[in-house]
């Protein structure tokens, strides 16, 4: 059988010394960490120095793509990177729904990108198939991140795949994010931000080559099988109508659908949930685009009181490339601090007020321009704790790693039950995010007896479902959300590195065995489930070894108070309030599960020995 | 050999690619959109799709599509 799936090389670039090489993906480097994420995990580690600051040369950002991005199986476009990020000043993954990036970067022949160094001034990054430059980005820099897709669209041509930034990643704002092909977005935590510190405006790819998969008979076969069940799922065209409203409804079906000018969606994806929305003005008509309409309308959980605002409001955050839930909690932190008298009122139009537009118009430019306060508030969490004190940091909203959490019971994403995803924004390494650590749990109230069939499908052994769910079926059964979480992050790490969307309503058209078949038909490398988890592990255990090295332990797991404070977080069973005590023994299950030690959260030998690292 | 006329509803295109991908690898048995003989581009609100000389109405795009943003109607395509 011949290898496919894989382009097969490695870009390197080192934008210091304007440096470009190719060379060939080591297979064998490949087969070990899966690929995408799994591999972006192995070059990060290589090659990142663990004492970097995020902002520094040294800092690395590795990209890629893995083994099914770029064929024709569904929701295969993932696009993932590792880096050290600036707001939680981890070393961590990142991802987003490809578009058509990783489609043609895999069909240009890379399967990675690594960029290191710095350039002097603004550039940006040219791959036409093995024509690679680095060009200056003078025309695009101080553009926002639609007109700077524009701009390369219209000197390249379309199709062409775009990662780039903002303003607000120029100027290294903490919570600046990367947008894909100017919609789907990058890096919550400052990957933006490495980007401008390295004066790299944009990525901008091309390619021809075309992707192989080595065993075209089961490919058929198993893809073949995969569509037919797309096909016949019964919520299809509800899930391709609404998008993630279906699940999160911030408004009612007619004012999206009044608004709704076209679905888009990442490559080969079944349930596009990116939009194009049409606002009409007096006189004016607005077209924009957005990651996805929940996020067009979260500005009325804020308190938005015209569904038209808050889309014009995301629009502009996206343009300047901010992520939404750190701007919003910074700004509502920063208001609070504005009526207690701890930030000076400097003018009438400083007053901030998170629910008019005009208000977070105003602060978000500043902020992205480093303008006045938005220079402190531009450093996120941490920038302001440092410049207004102990008596305003115990004012702020809860945060785990210098970010905030936005789930829980006063996050914005009013959710008080605690599962996976809750417990995740303590353990993900890069700080509180949730893509990682999904489980059934990701609904409420679920009841148990359906949980073993979820945990199957992500390719939980027998023995563990049994640890996970103690005494299922009896009156004393449980459920140990430390524990199911290690297979979140196993299930998460295997969909990213074949390149899998994440997302529930996606990834319920595959499971693990499946994947281990369809890895195995595409890349023609022998694989079964335990490899499979094998490899996911090891990559998972990495990524945390990195942190390690840079001198992240359990000891940095620390907990918000006002998870525990009326109103609480809840058990996910019993609706019981939970004390921080409960919550530092599903972190002990968590580490014991993984194999890392439970008192410092450091992978033991033992471990390490075991999943050859 | 062609078998259908293939009709395109670009308003509900999502721009996915699925048809390009699927073309491509049917006739170049790799993957593709470059090679594909229907092309999509999406800019700004608009869609275009188009056909090269060489689709032979095999309505393998069809059969790929999620959206129902391709159609076989009875007839041959032009050649």
């Amino acid at each position: 059988m011949t290898r496919g799936g894989f382009a097969g090389r490695v870009l390197s670039v080192d934008l210091t010394n304007r440096f470009i090489e190719t060379a060939p993906l080591d297979l064998v480097m490949a087969e070990h960490f899966g690929g995408g994420l799994g591999l972006c995990i192995k070059l990060a580690y290589d090659r990142l120095d663990p004492t970097c600051d995020a902002f520094s040369d040294e800092n690395t950002i590795v990209l890629g793509a893995g083994p099914l991005v770029g064929t024709s199986l569904p929701a295969t476009s993932r696009v993932y990177g590792v880096t050290r990020f600036p707001g939680s000043s981890r070393i961590g993954w990142c991802g987003g729904g490809g578009m058509v990036f990783g489609c043609l970067l895999k069909n240009a022949g890379y399967d990675h990108i690594i960029i290191k160094g710095g350039s002097d001034v603004p550039v940006y990054l040219k791959i036409l198939d093995d024509d690679i430059e680095i060009l200056d980005a003078a025309s695009l820099w101080g553009k926002g991140i639609s007109e700077t897709y524009e701009q390369l669209m219209d000197k390249i041509g379309r199709p062409a795949g775009v990662i780039s930034i903002g303003q607000a990643g120029e100027n290294q704002v903490s919570f600046s994010m990367a947008y894909i092909d100017r919609i789907s977005t990058l890096g919550r935590g400052g990957f933006g931000a490495v980007m401008g510190s390295k004066n790299l405006k944009a990525i901008v790819v091309k390619g021809t080559k075309g992707i192989h998969v080595a065993d075209a008979r089961a490919y058929k076969a198993l893809s073949g099988a995969i569509l037919k069940k797309i096909r016949a799922y019964p919520y299809l065209k509800e899930w391709q109508d609404l998008g993630l409203l279906k699940s999160l409804p911030v408004v009612p079906p007619d004012v999206y659908h009044e608004l709704k000018l076209r679905r888009i969606a990442c490559v080969s994806c079944p349930i596009g949930d990116k939009d194009l929305i049409r606002i009409a003005g007096e006189g004016s008509e607005e077209v924009i685009c957005s990651s996805s309409a929940v996020n067009l309308f979260m500005p009325l959980v804020y308190g938005f009181k015209d569904p038209l605002d808050a889309a014009r409001c995301i629009a502009m955050l996206d343009d300047y490339g901010l992520d939404m839930f750190e701007f919003f909690g910074v700004m509502a932190f920063a208001g609070e601090l504005q009526d207690r008298g701890i930030i000076p009122l400097e003018g009438k139009e400083d007053k901030i007020d998170i629910t008019s537009l005009s208000s977070m118009k105003e602060w978000a430019r500043k902020i992205s321009l480093r303008n006045g306060l938005g220079r402190i508030f531009a450093d996120g969490f941490r920038g302001m704790f440092s410049q207004f004190g102990p008596e305003a940091k115990k004012l702020a909203p809860s945060t785990i790693k210098g970010m905030l959490t936005y789930i829980g019971p006063r996050g914005p994403m009013p959710w008080n039950l605690f599962g996976t995803m809750e417990l995740g924004q303590v353990l993900d390494p890069r700080g509180p995010h949730v893509g990682s650590s999904g489980s059934p749990t990701y609904f409420a109230k679920r009841e148990l007896d359906v949980f073993p069939q979820h945990l199957r499908r992500m390719g939980i052994p027998e023995d563990a479902v049994g640890r996970i769910l103690p005494g299922l079926g009896t009156p004393s059964q449980g459920l140990k959300i430390g524990r199911l979480l290690k297979y979140s992050h196993q299930w998460f790490t295997i969909l990213g590195s074949l390149g899998i969307c994440a997302r529930a309503q996606i990834n319920r058209f595959y499971d693990a065995g499946l994947c281990a078949k369809l890895y195995e038909a595409v890349t023609g490398i022998k694989t079964d489930l335990d490899a499979l988890r094998l490899r996911s592990d090891r990559a998972w255990t990495l990524l945390c070894m990195a942190n390690v090295r840079a001198g992240y332990t359990r000891k940095d797991d620390i907990l918000p108070e006002k998870w525990f404070q009326d109103p609480a977080f809840k058990n996910y069973l019993t609706g019981r309030p939970l004390s921080p005590d409960d919550v530092e023994r599903m972190m002990d299950d968590y580490y014991d599960e993984q194999g890392w030690d439970v008192k410092t959260g450091i992978p033991t030998q033992e471990r390490l020995k075991e999943l050859g690292l | 050999m062609a078998k259908f006329l293939i009709e395109a509803v670009p308003e509900r295109c999502t721009g996915c690619l699925r048809c390009q991908l699927a073309c491509s690898q049917r006739y170049t048995k790799a993957f593709n959109p470059s090679a594909a003989r229907i092309k999509v581009v999406l800019k700004g609100a608009g869609c275009e799709v188009s056909f090269s000389a060489e689709c032979t109405g095999c309505g393998i795009c069809v059969e790929n599509c999620f959206y129902d943003a391709l159609l076989k109607r009875p007839g041959k395509v032009k050649s």
